[in-house]
């Protein structure tokens, strides 16, 4: 049944459409919305970090172990942890959500969610490796070389995983979401970006200054490099937000967006103490969290004239 | 109709298929659940598991088939949606006025898989100036009822079955798409990739469902419910290609007739969408049927968009390794 329908009794009188009602089937949206709201946003939060701060601890790690190894074992569990919290969501998010495994039936090159939930599901393999490999490290029980080979077998399907999810979501009839060729290069580039910004966060912590020194640079660039991505993709919404948003709501959503990015980018131009670091980490979420969230509200938000007219 | 019923049941049947080896053995394996005799969490969390996995020998195919809907006869008696929710056992969605002419189921969904639309075009001066019975004969353009019985269009390549992830919608041996409705698990990816909102997620099972093209009446070598039941041949159901035939006969009759924005939709592919299998003849734009007026297949972006979001990472990457090699000791 209808989840709007109510049965009414079949003498009540039929409401006429008043003035300028709609008649027919024009300007009507013809496409129906899937059951993806706020717990899709934060699951695309969550790949971002978890998939951003595998990857980023990878990449530092080879690239530049004597520095980064240290902070690059913590990394890992953390990782896992954000992984295994968003396959949660994942889950709860489908109609039956004990048919879950079912998505393991087939694998489908044509669906971005076959191919993300594979990448998700190798990738899982050995980031769990990697993590406990790690924390066996901690305890004495070093076997550095398996570590290290878990780490290198993850990268491709955990860029995969991190790669899928805005072809998901632009690969799709929705009003305005197919019309945003540039979500799977923003999320992408996003991910690596608060991946970056959080294994900073963890060498803080941990008091690795050669670490900070680096990342810090690296995040700054990253977060210049972001907003190329990020416009690309406003631009490709620009047409649909003019018809869901007021001029002034506009302004000031993409005025949280652009302080989520500039009071970071401030944060850490002044200084690399572990608050501001923490700060900044924290808008840059907050920030990342606010563009998903605005994203995935776009089919489930009327047009204006439609709101008005009621 | 009884004959071409006959004629159809003359059509080539499938049995259930055999299964294959691999699945003979699991199918063994879980053989308590499988015919409801599961006892205990062990067996029927073993069933669940594996149920999903068995695989059965694909029929062979048959000749196409689908539904041409010519909609100028359609006089929206909505025989079809009853005989749908009668054969398909699909609940009822209640009494409700829209406020839109007769329609009051509104739309396609899990629970309503033929909606029958009705469109009033009917201008303020021809109403005010002419009587009833002139207003009805007085059929011109703004002075008209269109009506429409709306179904999944079982496009030959649908975005619902390119977006399943779990293989659960299928093209069956008609050519028809078809969802498994004991795989689905309600990803909803089929919901956002159908361009016609045909699909919805059903509140029950938290399954997507929508018309059939009535597969089980098709196997006994039966006509769709719907089509059956139409009084007027509105619904046309047969081999796809002699369905197109027909359909182009009909237009250029309705040209002959003097109604010469008569044309056929979805019967060809276009450049951005494919032929569908469920195709209907129009005397307005699609639009006004609503129905998109140029059907995109959404994957035509997905190969550029797979580009963007690895470069998107690429770049990043690249951004990292060049900061960490000048920086590091």
């Amino acid at each position: 049944m209808h989840a709007n329908s109510s049965p009414q009794h079949a003498s009540t009188k039929p409401p006429l459409p008043g003035q300028g009602g709609q008649i027919g089937y024009e300007n009507t949206t013809v496409t129906k919305v899937p059951g993806w709201h706020g717990i899709i946003a934060w699951d695309a939060l969550l790949n971002g970090m978890a998939m951003g701060l595998f990857l980023a601890a990878a990449v530092s790690e080879l690239a530049a172990p004597t520095v980064f190894m240290r902070v690059a074992k913590v990394a890992y569990p953390v990782a896992l942890v954000l992984l295994l919290v968003d396959l949660v969501l994942l889950v709860l998010d489908l109609g039956d959500p004990s048919r879950f495994h079912h998505m393991l039936r087939v694998f489908k090159p044509t669906s971005p969610m076959s191919l993300g939930t594979w990448c998700l599901t190798i990738f899982s393999l050995p980031l769990t490796a990697a993590a406990a490999l790690s924390l066996l490290a901690e305890w004495g029980w070093d076997f550095e070389w398996a570590r290290l080979l878990a780490v290198v077998v993850g990268l491709l399907p955990g860029f995969g995983a991190a790669a899928y999810k805005g072809v998901l979501l632009s690969t799709n009839a929705q009003p305005g979401w197919k019309d945003a060729r540039w979500l799977g290069g923003y999320l992408t580039n996003s991910a690596l970006l608060m991946g970056c910004a959080e294994l900073l966060v963890l060498s803080a912590l941990m008091g690795q200054t050669q670490a900070i020194a680096i990342l810090r640079t690296a995040f700054i660039v990253l977060l210049v490099l972001n907003v190329i991505p990020l416009g690309l993709l406003f631009a490709n919404l620009s047409p649909i937000h003019a018809q869901l948003y007021t001029r002034g709501q506009q302004w000031r959503v993409g005025a949280l967006i652009a302080a989520g990015a500039l009071i970071p980018l401030g944060l850490m131009l002044l200084n690399g103490s572990l608050l501001s670091i923490s700060v900044a980490l924290i808008f840059l979420l907050a920030d990342s969290w606010l563009v998903r969230s605005v994203y995935v509200k776009i089919p489930h938000t009327s047009p204006l004239g439609v709101r008005s007219s009621e | 109709m009884e004959s071409r019923e006959k004629e159809l049941s003359a059509l080539p049947q499938t049995s259930d298929p055999p299964r294959g080896r691999l699945s003979v053995l699991l199918g063994r394996l879980i053989s308590p659940y499988l015919h409801g005799e599961a006892r205990g969490p062990v067996p029927e969390v073993l069933g669940r598991l594996i149920y999903p996995f068995l695989r059965g020998e694909a029929p062979k195919p048959q000749q196409a088939t689908g539904f041409y809907t010519d909609t100028t006869v359609c006089i929206g008696c909505k025989a079809c949606e009853v005989a749908c929710k009668q054969w398909n056992q699909l609940p009822a969605d209640g009494f409700i006025w829209s406020g839109n002419s007769y329609d009051n189921t509104n739309e396609l969904s899990a629970t309503t898989w033929r909606h029958v639309k009705f469109i009033e075009q009917f201008s303020d001066e021809s109403s005010s100036n002419l009587s009833p019975l002139d207003a009805i004969n007085n059929e011109s353009p703004l002075n008209r009822w269109l009506m429409m019985s709306d179904n999944c269009k079982h496009c030959v390549a649908s975005p619902c079955h390119q977006a399943c992830p779990t293989g659960a919608i299928v093209q069956n041996e008609f050519e028809n798409i078809y969802i498994q409705a004991d795989i689905c698990n309600g990803c909803s990816s089929c919901i956002a990739a159908c361009p016609f909102g045909v699909i919805t997620r059903s509140e029950m099972g938290g399954h997507s469902h929508k018309c059939t093209l009535c597969y089980d009446r098709q196997r006994d070598g039966l006509e769709p419910a719907c089509a059956k039941a139409c009084p007027t041949q509105s619904i046309h159901f047969g081999p796809i290609e002699e369905l197109r035939e027909q359909a182009r006969k009909r237009v250029e009759q309705l040209h002959e007739r003097g109604v010469p924005q008569a044309y056929l939709y979805g019967d060809v592919p276009s450049e951005t969408y494919s032929e569908m299998h469920s195709f209907y003849l129009l005397v307005d734009r699609p639009s006004v049927y609503g129905l998109p007026d140029a059907p995109f297949n959404p994957w035509l972006h997905m190969m550029g968009d797979y580009a963007r979001s690895v470069a998107g990472g690429l770049a990043a990457i690249a951004v990292l390794l060049v900061v960490v090699f000048l920086l590091k000791p």
